[in-house]
């Protein structure tokens, strides 16, 4: 709206407002509407508020191109015609004194037809008519990477340039070109046109302005000139964003973390990197999903196809993401950084990344453990002390092109490098009462290993026509290798009527290679719009091969035979399988069966060159693996999903290979090559429900998995010369077992957006046979856990919760039914989060944990008490400063209890307690400044 | 051939105007939720402008929705036709909703699944305050004028395209009360894309009927309105999205 135009309107108003008084209260409005030759029949015919465009009355012009309206409110209206292939036309209704309004014959006029056809029908774009200013869409119109914005006129309708450049509109020279309405070096139009890219234009306006002269004057000389103006493209879209952190604390403690990404429409470019001995040893979740920003989420990356189908689901990030992964324990010093690119336009996405970390680990350790055996039991205390270095450099990539509608095709690639050595100090004291003699083993070993990794999958995807019948094709390479070495020390003293002490000294070289190869293969077809069927065919081959050559350096370093081996062992997978499913109404059945072959090759002499001599053994397994799956969403937000299936998985390679792992000679661990596949019957079932009208939700979720065939680890503990007690792990198959898990969960308010309560329990739990020392021991284990928690939120400015957890864990014993044991692990938790000044935040949490073992007398309460203030800085909180003091108390340390097959295991370490640290942090999004209500996202 | 589209257009519009205006409109949906989410304004613009940066275009998800009219009566409801070739072979449930328009009496029946519940709204129509833009374009080969609304209920910017040669005064979803078929509809900058893309003129009489059983608890349109408000307030409390659970 122009100021005239506004003037006039609002005295047009204040006019009509004097005389309203006199103004009868209801009108009928009537007109006729024709261009230059005839009447216009059916054009639309609108009643506007003057103010605000508001639609107050419609109706059509009749055959005679006519329009009235009866008995209207008598007040100013907008009368705006509109008719196809003509300018939209409007114009002003004053209330009427005599309750009749005559808009008599408007005259419309067509828009050009060339002008028409071009924008509104070819490059389907808004024609834009604001008065007298057409506006085009550049970005609708094509042109050649590169173009300038003289290219991009040449192809507007209604628009000519000549072989200088001089632009022409409806007959008339453009004088002046402007860029986002101002003047563009000087006032040759063809500066801009001609220098800039088409790429930056969004928009093309076209209008008539005043003469140069008229505007010089004031005085409107009447003449009009054609101009132009070139809108640049929305940059709301690029930009920037990032964030610095440095911090420093007493007890030597010090951190430091950055990430900076920029980006526009297509392109996300992006870096993080981050050093600490705060035992961070990586990013957190929220800054690695900026890093990874739009390859966070990607669909349709699995290829290894089965029940269920092609599997269109998200995959979030990789599973070797460089995340904080610390488990409480010991002290660690970290680095790492990396960067990523992804390309992103609606056919091709294309992501790179690169990262390299590394933590170093000090770890002190204290362990206690009771093994169980037929008759007897013995202790095991052992103080560790650990060093261990890793590296890791990984690349990334992966790309997405969809060739047509119908067909996708994915490709991705990892590559990993990664380097670690440890060193580990081991002191045990056993002592077993009477049965067994007490000794101690010094144990003293290093490590050193490189690996490198390669993964890559390629997937197509292809629809065919009709609809619902679908190809997918999938093949992926991956091989690990590995070069490490150790040197092992152990000095074994006997504390026997005749003392004396023993040492073990070797030197070990290890090279594992293994690669594998897959393919598979799906194929769906709808035979209704309900019932639709799915083949799919798997196949993998793995080879490995492991060379161990043990040498001992007290004798020459000669080779230590029954210690060395090279193993060299293939698995073949094929699957065959097809299933048919139902989908309606929210309904989704499958069921289905598959033939599924494992074979196992696998030979191993002491080495390389004695393998060729070696007789391969080779086992097939054949079976028939049945699936159920059940989705069904019933009405008001209630899910049920249950399933069976029958799986039958292959031995680990580690559980195959024939040699006898010594780096403690106190607990052997031995490989079974006559590992047959594990069998179980799995079933699940679990129903959410989800009230959007109350805000509240359960669930309960269950799973059971019972066992045919079971790989078990049997020990065998005996008393060997200059070792001591021995026990000896080896891998097994027995029948039998299951395992089982129940889990419950509800959220709910006690008072609606301030008081909510969350409950959640499970129940799980198995038995599990194995041998101890030849006898079968069945080990049954119980645990319950309940947890409740208080969220509440009396302002936005004060957030509190409390939460307390109860947790037992039974463990039953088959063999000594006196060492059954009941271990518990209580907790209580309150936190708050407090605004209370602008800018200013406290946040405080205390937790209290109670670990218990009555049989042992072991009784320990650790409360953890944090507390922090922060306050933000500059007008656009750009700055945090924050003063942290974490383990208040001084009382961290990282306790574990666990309870299997025959033994009871606790373990403390000590880790990083009290310290104090000041943070000083940029962020150049700025920080919000208000409490987070909802940490999701 | 230019001036000859054009001339056909024209023709072909008396044709449509000759004919009873009675046939069926396929609406494609697009619905992206990290647009949704940039348009709640209570949630901070460090989180919006996450999660625009994380999805991209990564957050949409389509599906067709049918309308059918007549000169008296309009039916709109969720299509069995499936948009995302991926969902073929897997069944979502459909919520309750259809909007019923007699276009005589004026009236609405809509059913719709709210929070949880049905309700069957039943009132006489009360078009939105559409304010009148300027644009045209083409929709479905219809040639429209553009109309904006600002929906402060749903905290929704509302912009429309309704076809000048179409003088049926409804829309997909319940948006209607324009000179025109609304063609197009785009809610919260993307949030929610509907696009005319088949348009059928046909006997649509079987199609208009009234299900036979209408289920659901009645109210009126404040009544209906009443119980949205509630939601949206609490949702703002709660600094929760308020698009789950309602029709968007």
């Amino acid at each position: 709206m122009t100021p005239f135009y506004f003037r006039c309107t609002c005295f047009l108003l204040f006019f009509s407002t004097l005389l309203a008084a006199q103004n009868p209260s209801r009108v009928d409005i009537k007109g006729s509407i024709r261009d230059s030759t005839s009447e216009i029949s059916f054009a639309t015919v609108m009643l506007l508020s003057p103010k605000d465009t508001t639609l107050l009355n419609f109706t059509r012009s009749d055959d005679k191109g006519n329009f009235t309206f009866k008995n209207v409110k008598n007040t100013d209206y907008l009368l705006k015609i509109s008719y196809i292939g003509y300018i939209p036309h409007q114009q002003m209704l004053v209330a009427s004194k005599t309750g009749q309004q005559d808009a008599g014959t408007v005259i419309i006029k067509p828009i050009s037809q060339a002008l028409m056809e071009v924008v509104i029908h070819t490059a389907k774009a808004p024609l834009s008519i604001r008065g007298d200013t057409i506006e085009y869409d550049a970005t609708t119109f094509k042109v050649p990477p590169g173009s300038t914005v003289e290219d991009l006129l040449r192809r507007l309708p209604g628009i000519q340039v000549d072989a200088d450049g001089n632009i022409k509109t409806q007959g008339q020279d453009v004088k002046r070109v402007y860029v986002d309405g101002k003047s563009f070096f000087g006032d040759d139009p063809k500066s801009a046109t001609k220098n800039l890219g088409a790429e930056t234009i969004s928009k093309v306006q076209v209008y008539n302005e005043k003469s140069e002269q008229a505007k010089l004057t004031g005085v409107d000389d009447g003449k009009k000139e054609k101009a132009m103006n070139l809108e640049l493209k929305d940059q709301y879209k690029k930009g920037s964003f990032g964030k610095v952190t440095a911090a420093v604390g007493s007890s030597d403690r010090w951190a430091g973390r950055g990430n900076f990404n920029r980006f526009n429409q297509k392109q996300q470019l992006s870096f993080i990197g981050y050093g600490n001995n705060i035992n961070q040893t990586g990013v957190n979740w929220e800054d690695y999903g900026e890093f990874k920003g739009q390859n966070s989420f990607n669909n349709y990356d699995n290829g290894d196809f089965g029940f269920g189908g092609g599997g269109g689901h998200y995959y979030m990030m990789s599973n070797d993401a460089p995340l904080n992964n610390f488990d409480g324990r010991g002290f660690t010093r970290n680095f790492g950084g990396g960067s990523n690119y992804n390309f992103d336009n609606k056919k091709t996405k294309f992501n790179a990344s690169y990262f390299y970390n590394e933590t170093a680990l000090t770890l002190d350790q204290n362990g206690f453990q009771q093994n169980f055996l037929p008759q007897a039991s013995f202790t095991n205390t052992d103080t560790t002390n650990k060093h261990d270095f890793r590296g890791n450099h990984s690349f990334a990539t992966r790309l997405e092109q969809n060739l047509d509608s119908n067909d996708v095709i994915i490709v991705k690639a990892n590559v990993r490098f990664s380097n670690s050595n440890t060193t580990n100090r081991q002191a045990q004291f056993f002592n077993s009462g009477e049965i067994l003699s007490s000794n101690r083993l010094n144990i003293n070993n290093l490590s050193n290993l490189n690996a490198h990794s390669v993964s890559s999958a390629a997937i197509f995807r292809h629809r065919f026509k009709k609809k619902g019948r679908a190809l997918a094709l999938s093949s992926g390479y991956n091989n690990n290798q590995s070069d490490g070495s150790d040197q092992l020390h152990s000095i074994n003293q006997f504390f026997t009527a005749s003392d004396y002490t023993a040492q073990v000294r070797q030197l070990n070289a290890n090279a594992n290679n293994s690669s594998q190869f897959k393919s598979s293969a799906l194929f769906t077809e709808a035979f209704s719009k309900k019932w639709f069927w799915e083949t799919f065919y798997n196949f993998s081959s793995t080879n490995n091969k492991i060379d161990q050559q043990v040498r001992n350096p007290l004798q020459n370093n000669e080779r230590i035979d029954n210690l060395s081996v090279f193993y060299d062992n293939g698995i073949q997978f094929n699957r065959l399988g097809s299933s048919l499913r139902y989908s309606n109404k929210g309904m989704n059945l499958s069921v289905g069966l598959a033939e599924q072959q494992i074979q196992i090759k696998g030979k191993f002499a002491v080495d390389q060159n004695s393998l060729g001599s070696a007789t391969p053994t080779t086992r097939k397994y054949n079976n028939l693996v049945p699936n159920v799956d059940l989705n069904y969403e019933l009405p008001n937000n209630t899910w049920i999903s249950a399933g069976y299936n029958y799986a039958v998985t292959e031995p680990k390679l580690t559980d195959l290979q024939p040699l006898p792992n010594v780096k403690n000679p106190a607990f052997r661990v031995v490989g079974n090559p006559n590992l047959t596949p594990e069998r179980s019957n799995s079933l699940n079932f679990n129903i959410n429900h989800w009230s959007p009208a109350s805000f509240s939700s359960f669930g309960i979720g269950s799973d059971i998995s019972l066992y045919d065939n079971r790989i078990v680890y049997s020990q065998t503990t005996e008393n060997v010369d200059s070792i001591g007690i021995r026990t000896t792990t080896k891998p097994l198959n027995v029948s039998g077992g299951n395992q089982y898990g129940v889990y419950l969960w509800s959220n709910f308010p006690i008072v609606k957006t301030k008081l909510t309560m969350g409950v959640n329990g499970n129940v799980n739990g198995g038995s599990s046979p194995s041998f101890v020392n030849n006898q079968q021991n069945d080990t049954r284990n119980n645990g319950y856990s309940v947890n409740v928690d208080f969220n509440f939120t009396p302002s936005a400015k004060l957030i509190l919760n409390v939460s307390g957890k109860l947790g037992l864990n039974y463990i039953h014993y088959s063999i000594q039914q006196s060492q059954n044991q009941k271990i518990q692990n209580h907790g209580i938790n309150g936190s708050i989060k407090w605004q209370f000044a602008p800018k200013f935040f406290f946040e405080s949490n205390l937790d209290y944990a109670i670990y218990r073992n009555d049989r042992f007398g072991f009784s320990q309460n650790i409360p953890i008490w944090n507390g922090s203030v922060r306050r933000l800085f500059g007008k656009t909180n750009r700055i945090e400063v924050r003063l942290a003091a974490f383990d208040i108390l001084n009382r961290r340390v990282s306790i574990s209890q666990y309870g299997s097959q025959n033994y009871v295991s606790r373990n403390i370490a000590a880790t990083l307690a009290r310290y104090y640290m000041v943070s000083v942090s940029y962020n150049l999004r700025g920080y919000e400044d208000k409490l987070k209500k909802n940490d999701w996202w | 051939m230019k001036y000859l589209f054009v001339v056909f257009l024209l023709v072909g519009t008396q044709v449509v105007f000759g004919q009873t205006m009675e046939g069926s409109i396929r609406y494609l949906v697009t619905h992206d939720w990290s647009k949704k989410m940039a348009a709640v304004d209570y949630i901070s613009k460090q989180r919006r402008e996450r999660i625009a940066y994380m999805w991209g275009n990564r957050s949409e998800w389509k599906l067709y929705t049918n309308l059918f009219f007549s000169p008296t009566h309009t039916k709109y409801e969720d299509s069995e036709e499936k948009a995302e070739p991926e969902d073929e072979g897997y069944s979502w449930r459909k919520e309750v909703f259809m909007v019923n328009h007699d276009l005589v009496k004026n009236t609405e029946l809509d059913l719709i699944e709210m929070l949880g519940k049905t309700y069957v709204v039943e009132d006489s129509l009360q078009a939105p305050d559409w304010k009148i833009q300027n644009d045209l374009k083409e929709v479905a080969g219809h040639v429209c004028m553009n109309a904006f609304w600002t929906d402060t209920l749903k905290a929704q910017k509302v912009k429309v395209w309704f076809a000048l040669d179409m003088p049926i005064s409804a829309g997909p979803e319940r948006f209607y009360g324009l000179p025109g078929m609304i063609l197009e509809v785009d809610v919260n900058d993307g949030g929610m894309v509907i696009t005319a893309d088949k348009i059928d003129l046909r006997p649509v009489e079987k199609e208009l009927a009234l299900p036979k059983k209408i289920k659901g608890k009645k109210v009126t349109e404040a009544q209906y309105r009443a119980v949205l408000k509630e939601h949206m307030e609490n949702k703002r409390k709660e600094e929760e999205p308020p698009f789950w659970g309602i029709r968007y």
